[in-house]
Parts: structure tokens; sequence; C-alpha cells
């Protein structure tokens, strides 16, 4: 029972109330995630249902379900005021962490405990409708982050000025462009300052000037003692929008601290994997 | 967890130890608790979900009820003359059925596609799971309610003797059957999500159910075998809101599935979700 209270009770609202400053984080301890993968005849109910009738313990063989462990033993605190950049190659396991952060996985192994109110930038097609119109779905989007209908609606115009969409604000969703379905999508989500704020590297296609524009405003809520956590592979960006960096390899967590040297140690990993490649090319030539 | 110490370096960080994650059971309890508090979220969506469906018509949402109005008349007259019984007695019967094995047969079959159909969400954002069981039944309780309008229209055209006070049944047969439809998209949605042909084997069941469940044809057509239909419980489920809005009496176990099958199943319903909760999210 007590645990249960521990959970239900909102810690970052019970500091506002003190006077505390509010205090957000993010911390993991050994955490693991496996994907089951289910291929074919894994998905079927026929064929799981006669393999454990037939071969008992070779069910599993015969299910050929195979585990992927996306991202292995990790380790991380987050606290207030950090910028966090989650740098790796492709399959690395950031967009997974993104999604353990955001408390979309739970860990298969390890403990994960998080304070503050998250707002993740995953996907910018989430709940949204594309035969509504922008204005529409600023309000359709909002309720899935947990904002009530009411509330979105006087914020709409606010959005909608955020955005610089113009006239085509009130045209439907479809007619976007990726560009300018990012800027819809970002613009919702940062309307109210979450606590902790999570990105996929989709920003990135943004253009310059709105990039530019969507830094200030996450620079502006970070300053008041938020979070903002960033995949991306561009060093470039995550050299300018974060104090700090992971590397993530092979879903591991190479490197951790501050931003330019797990930058440098980004780019040795991808000298080694070209090398790699180079060595593998090289060894396949002499084969032939 | 305290805050005390100075904020480490998260490169060398070890120091905070967190606490045991609560149990699977207490997840799932507060999943559910979660669920109903977020309650102005999932009425919204699924009016939401019946506006979208009739977008740009002009009779909207009833749209569905014209639907099911001609088709209650179409089958009315044809099968009351195939059937040999006076369309006086056979229409209320039929149209009472229909719209209730309608409601019924809705949220078992959708009931698959609670957690597939919105995967997009359960993979990007966090809300409870149980918020989209919950979307489900109200939704098919909205469509429900637009259909429900064809029965006082049906009865006051072919009056019947109705107890008023009888009416007052209505209430825990539909509060059952609702708690029903919550266990049943729950347990359904989760097996079709791990399970990918379970949701046509599904659809085909409730097919042949239609036709083995006394809702086009009367129970005392089976004579001494009545027994048998009245164990069934998508007929228990019909009876207990039949049988008021008609004025019969309610068959002798309806009353008695209904509750097994809201307690038992809600039961396992719990146990599955218990276990399996967490894995949703990679299933779907």
């Amino acid at each position: 029972m007590r645990c249960f209270v521990r959970v239900l009770c909102k810690i970052p609202l019970a500091h506002r109330f003190l006077g505390l400053a509010s205090l957000s984080f993010l911390r993991l301890r050994n955490v693991c995630v496996d994907f089951p993968i289910y291929q074919g005849s894994s998905r079927s109910l026929k064929k799981a249902l006669l393999a454990t009738s037939t071969h008992g313990n070779l069910a599993r063989d015969a299910l050929d379900r195979i585990n992927v462990r996306a991202l292995s033993d990790v380790s991380i605190d987050i606290l207030n005021g950090d910028r966090v950049g989650l740098i790796g190659l492709n399959g690395a396991g950031k967009t997974t962490l993104l999604k353990v952060l955001a408390g979309v996985y739970e860990p298969s192994q390890g403990r994960f405990v998080s304070s503050g109110s998250v707002s993740s930038l995953l996907d910018t097609q989430v709940g949204l409708n594309p035969d509504a119109t922008g204005r529409e779905n600023i309000i359709l989007r909002g309720m899935y982050m947990g904002i009530h209908p009411h509330e979105m609606r006087m914020r709409a115009d606010e959005v909608a000025a955020f955005t610089e969409l113009g006239h085509y604000i009130d045209m439907p969703v479809r007619t976007y462009s990726a560009g300018m379905m990012i800027r819809l999508a970002f613009s919702i989500s940062t309307c109210i300052p979450p606590d902790i704020l999570i990105m996929d590297e989709w920003l990135t296609a943004g253009d310059a000037q709105f990039l530019d524009k969507a830094q200030r405003r996450v620079e502006e809520f970070v300053r008041g003692s938020s979070i903002l956590v960033l995949a991306s592979h561009s060093t470039q960006l995550v050299e300018q929008w974060c104090n700090r960096g992971i590397l993530l390899h092979q879903g591991r967590v190479v490197t951790m601290g501050p931003i330019k040297e797990v930058v440098a140690a980004y780019q040795r990993i991808i000298g080694g994997a070209i090398l790699e490649a180079a060595v593998q090319i090289a060894a396949a030539g002499l084969g032939c | 967890m305290t805050h005390s110490q100075t904020v480490p370096d998260a490169g060398t960080s070890r120091i905070v130890e967190l606490m045991e994650p609560p149990t699977r059971v207490v997840l799932a309890v507060i999943d559910l608790v979660e669920g109903v508090r977020k309650s102005w979220l999932w009425t919204t969506l699924a009016q939401q979900d019946v506006k979208l469906r009739y977008r740009g018509s002009i009779l909207g949402p009833f749209w569905q009820t014209l639907t099911t109005a001609v088709m209650i008349g179409g089958m009315g007259f044809i099968y009351s003359k195939l059937f040999h019984t006076d369309l006086h007695d056979y229409l209320p019967m039929l149209s009472v059925g229909l719209i209730f094995w309608m409601f019924i047969a809705g949220m078992v079959t959708e009931g698959c596609g609670t957690f597939i159909a919105v995967q997009g969400i359960i993979q990007q954002v966090k809300l409870p799971f149980s918020l989209h069981a919950y979307r489900l039944v109200y939704r098919n309780l909205l469509t429900l309610a637009h259909n429900f309008v064809i029965i006082p229209i049906v009865l006051w055209l072919f009056p019947h003797s109705i107890v008023w006070t009888r009416l007052i049944e209505l209430v825990p047969g539909l509060v059952l059957i609702t708690i029903i439809g919550v266990w049943v998209s729950v347990l359904l949605g989760m097996i079709s999500a791990r399970f990918r042909d379970v949701p046509p084997i599904v659809a085909s069941i409730v097919q042949v159910v239609f036709f083995v469940t006394p809702v086009m044809w009367p129970v005392q057509a089976l004579g001494t075998n009545a027994w048998w239909a009245q164990l069934n419980p998508f007929f228990a489920a019909i009876d207990v809101l039949r049988g008021p809005l008609l004025g019969q009496p309610t068959a002798r176990y309806s009353w008695a599935i209904l509750v097994i099958m809201t307690v038992f199943g809600c039961a396992v319903s719990f146990a599955f979700f218990a276990r399996f909760r967490s894995r949703i999210a990679f299933w779907v």
C-alpha cells in the first residue's frame, strides 16, 4: 500500500506547492530492453498452440521467437537543467532509449524512475488527423499530451503564431509538407513548457530559421530547470543544443560527459566503422 | 527520494539507489485507475470517433440509426412471414434483440483491435493502456444510444404491456454488460496484439454465434430444448435487456450467467493484464 501511494503522488507538484524549486530527473539503473521479434509463424495462435502441445519445451524454438537486446545495462542520471544529446550510429538504441525515457517502453530488466511532466516528440504524426485543419489538430494533439481541450483552445492562437504557417493553419493537415508538420508538432508539444522534453532526430529536418527559433524556446525553458533529451546523428546540431552527451553503441553506453568529448568519441567510432568496412571489403576482394 | 547530494556528473554517478519498482499487480491497478481518472480524454476521443465516421454527411451519426432501422424493417417483414408469426409480436422482439446484439457483438469484434488500432499512440505517448479499452466501450455505448432511438418508436407502433417498474432492470443489466465489455476488450485486445490471426477467428465465431443465439427467432421456438440456448452467454446478455422492455419474464439462468461472466471474466482478464501489460507496447 505504501508504494502505491508513493507512485500515485506527484512529486514535482508537491514541491511547487511548498514553494520549492521543481526538481525533475530521469534515472536509469542497469536498464535492459529486449525486443521480441515476431516473424511469420510466431504471430500465429494456431502454430503456437500446436507447438506447445506437441513439442513441450521446444515450443520456444518452434515459435522462432528471437529476442533482440536493444539496450543493455544502461545506467544514467539526467538532472535539472541538463540538455543531453544522444548520439550513435543507426540501430545503436537511441530511439529505444528515448522511448524508455518517455515511459512508452518498460525496461525488461533494471530500474527506471522519473519525476516531472514529460513531453515527447518522437513522431510528428501522433494524434494528428490528416483531414482536420491545423488549428483543429492543435486541440487534438494537445489532448494526447494530457491538455484539456478548453485549455488548448485558449492557447491555440499562440501556438498558431509560433508555427508561422500563416493561413495554412486553417487548411487540412494532409496538405502540409514534412517541414510544416514539424513546425506544427513542435509548437504544440512545447506550448506548455514541460519539465522534460524528449525529441527524436526528425526535428533536424526543419529549416534553419525554424530550428533557431525552436532552439531559443528550448533554451528558455531548460534555463527554468527543465531537461532536454535530444537524439540525433547530426553532431553539429547536438553540439549547438546540448551541454552533455551520451554515446550509444550497439545498445550500450560507451561514454557520457561534456558534449565535446562525446562527439569526439563518436567521430572515432565512425572512423572505426569506416575502417572496419574497408577491411571487410578488402578481405572480400582478396577472397575473390 | 532524497535530493540532498550535489548534482553528480552524469558520467560518474552511481550514488542514488532507486527504489524497488512496484509489483506488476500494483502497476496494473494504477493503470486501470489512471485510465478512469483520464475520463475526459476517452469520452472526448470516443465522441470524436463517432463523429469522424460520418464526417461530411448530413445525418451524421444518425446514419447509423437509419441503417439499423432499414435493416430491422426489412428483416422484420420477411422473417415474420418465414416464421409464420405476427409482425406485431415479431418486430419488437427483433428490433430490441438486434440493437442489443449489435452493441454486444460490436464490442467483441472491435475488442480485437483495442490496442492494434491505436498502435501509433501506444508507441509514442505514455497513456494508461486501460484508457483505450474505456474509449472503445464508451464509443459502442454511444452507438447504442443512437440506435436505441428506434426502440421507443417500435414499441409505440406495436404497443406492448410494459411494466414500467421493470425498466429499472435495464440499469444493472447495462452496467454488467459494460463491465464485461471492458474486460473483453482488454483480454481480446492483448491476445490479438500478440497473435494476429485472432481477429479474423473471432469475427467468424461472432458471425456463427449470431445464428445460434435467439436474436432473430424466439427462444420458445426450441420447445423443450430451449435450455441450451439459455445457457449461451450472448443470449443471457440480450435477455436481461430485452425482457424488461418487452414485458416478458427474464430466463431462469440469465442473471446468474451474467454475474458469473462479470466476476470470472474480470479475474481472468486482470490476471492477463497484470502479467503482460508491459509487453503490449512491444506487441503492437
